[in-house]
């Protein structure tokens, strides 16, 4: 099977699309939190113990800039990667889709 | 690796600046960015009328300044520009409007220049939204 990188640049407060991407990813999938998706990762909220939930083959990933632009750096859970503009180029190849929740 | 990126948002989004710094990273590594396609309210990227406070990134002219710099195919999809204003000279003339905003390196054309850069890159990267 195919697998797809998954980006998310919405806040999760505002509308659907996180949770609907995480109903539809795959095993091997993963997700790019940036811009207001980065507000996923609040502390002690659902939406970032849902992200937690997700299994551990799922790759959950923002983007550096954006997460510092909201001061959430201590609040990351651990099994989420932060990465610059570099590694978001590699990221777009490591899979074999990209797909952006516009 | 053949990349293509097609920008939705306009200048005051996030998501326009991000297309940015993702362009740059890509040329970085040594990847090849075939086209850039604007598109819906992307295409004010190519408005030489925008003016950006002086405490602002100028989106307008940090993309005009990568296009330069690496000769990149840029082009604004010719509707979604019209509809919003922004013309080039052939355009202006056309439709006898008393000015233009577009110039090159810029191209308008149509939505199969999109098409196209989906098939023959490696990858095509939208950013659009916030």
């Amino acid at each position: 099977m195919s697998t797809t990188l998954h980006i998310l640049s919405h806040s999760p407060f505002s509308d659907l699309r996180l949770s609907s991407c995480l109903r539809v990813l795959n095993a091997d999938d993963a997700l790019l939190l940036c811009g207001d998706a980065v507000l996923a990762l609040q502390a002690d909220t659902a939406h970032s113990a849902a992200l937690e939930l997700m299994p551990d083959s799922i790759g959950l990933f923002v983007l550096a800039e954006d997460l510092a632009a909201r001061s959430f750096i201590d609040t990351v859970p651990a099994r989420i990667r932060i990465v610059d503009y570099q590694a978001f180029v590699d990221l777009t190849l490591a899979f074999d889709k990209v797909n952006s929740w516009t | 690796m053949k990349f293509a990126i097609a920008v939705f948002s306009s200048p005051d989004q996030p998501s326009n600046r991000r297309a940015l710094r993702f362009a740059e990273a890509l040329l970085a590594a040594g990847h090849t960015l075939e086209r850039l396609f604007f598109y819906q309210a992307g295409v004010h990227s190519a408005s030489a009328h925008v003016v950006s406070p002086q405490d602002e990134l100028d989106l307008p002219k940090a993309w005009l300044q990568l296009i330069q710099q690496h000769q990149l195919d840029a082009v604004v999809c010719i509707a979604a520009a019209l509809k919003r204003g922004q013309l080039n000279a052939e355009e202006a003339q056309r439709y006898a409007r008393s000015g233009h905003s577009i110039d090159a390196p810029w191209e308008l054309s149509g939505l199969g220049q999109l098409h196209e850069a989906a098939q023959s890159a490696d990858r095509l990267i939208c950013f659009a939204g916030p």
